[in-house]
């Protein structure tokens, strides 16, 4: 089931709020508005190169407009725990909570990527367990090749 | 471990900005109050477990950001929603008035037609009400959505609403819309003057 780290963007949105911010981009005129609603749009798509450009997006927001920072830092945390970034993740989160220590949402947030991180770690051992099971196999087929050839 | 799950229904809360959704949600879910809850941030989510009707639902719960701000984006959030709760404060007009522009959007961007609504009056314990209970429940029926008033403060009818709400979609049959079927008012076997004093359609 989707959760804030899963769901994706709707194609037709996210070409939507591309279009305005290409349109403001032309006229050398981006509002924080636009570019905000593209960035958060781009860090919900599936692949992780409109992602990364979502993030650079809400990091320039972020270092220029004020107003939003709390906005730009939760959809940081989003983007980068979605590119599997997770220390750069959960530093956003850090800040975020030594403005707004009682922030539940933050919080929840903060405890979804805990969750993805030990998932990911249990995976990431069995993947590392069946490569050295495959290179022993290699191994072994070597050595029968050569103790043949040697025959 | 989830096999004694009949289904997971999607829910959305929407409304204005203060109005105590987030309030509401956390005070379900997690039976706690944050008095100085913060604004939300674009859209949250949170997932319970409900028995009802000796069945358990799961329900991944969206709970949008009332700002102004992230109203362009909010709407895709309804997508595919099987019930909506829209909140208003009874202690606040304005926050009612705005109701009849929450229903239009949920009209307009749910993808279901027959998403079930129910309007919650929250922040009923306080002293400076400004809705009436009558008034509510009158724009209620008129708009066939069930009304339950509730405090997430104190707790009251928040339980009640989401379950009521819960209970509406299981009845709701998914191959017939509500025109076909004609309108439901409480069944026999749940009788419309519950405990939580709901409105149901009529």
């Amino acid at each position: 089931m989707a959760d804030v780290l899963t769901e994706t963007v709707q194609p037709e949105d996210l070409k939507r709020f591309e279009k305005i911010y290409h349109e403001q981009l032309y006229r050398n005129d981006v509002t924080p508005k636009a570019q905000f609603e593209y960035g958060w749009c781009l860090v919900r798509s599936k692949y992780s190169a409109d992602i990364k450009k979502g993030i650079i997006l809400l990091e320039e927001l972020y270092r220029t407009h004020e107003e939003g920072q709390r906005d730009y830092l939760y959809y940081l945390a989003i983007g980068n725990a979605r590119l599997k970034e997770y220390s750069k993740a959960l530093s956003y989160v850090r800040s975020f909570l030594s403005i707004e220590p009682g922030n539940q949402q933050v919080i929840n947030l903060h405890q979804t990527i805990k969750k993805k991180m030990e998932k990911e770690g249990l995976v990431g051992m069995a993947m590392a367990g069946g490569v050295v099971l495959a290179v022993g196999a290699i191994v072994g087929f070597g050595m029968a090749i050569a103790s043949k050839v040697k025959s | 471990m989830d096999e004694d799950i009949l289904t997971t229904l999607k829910l959305l809360i929407i409304g204005e900005s203060g109005v105590g959704k987030s309030s509401l949600l956390l005070r379900f879910t997690e039976d706690n109050f944050d008095p100085e809850q913060t604004l939300t941030i674009g859209v949250d989510f949170k997932t319970k477990r409900l028995s009802i009707d000796d069945n358990t639902v799961k329900l991944a719960i969206w709970d949008t950001a009332g700002q102004e701000r992230f109203r362009s984006l909010t709407p895709s959030y309804y997508r595919d929603a099987q019930g909506a709760v829209l909140v208003f404060d009874v202690s606040s007009y304005s926050t009612f008035a705005k109701l009849e522009k929450w229903l239009l959007e949920l009209d307009t961007y749910s993808t279901k037609s027959n998403i079930v609504k129910m309007i919650v009056g929250n922040k009923i314990d306080v002293d400076n009400r400004e809705v009436s209970r009558e008034e509510a429940m009158k724009f209620a029926r008129r708009h066939q959505t069930l009304y339950i008033e509730a405090s997430a403060k104190t707790k009251d009818g928040v339980q009640c609403a989401f379950e009521e709400l819960v209970h509406k979609i299981i009845q709701t049959p998914l191959w017939e819309s509500y025109a076909d079927n004609g309108l439901q008012i409480g069944n026999k076997d749940h009788p419309a003057e519950s405990s939580c004093g709901y409105c149901t359609l009529s």
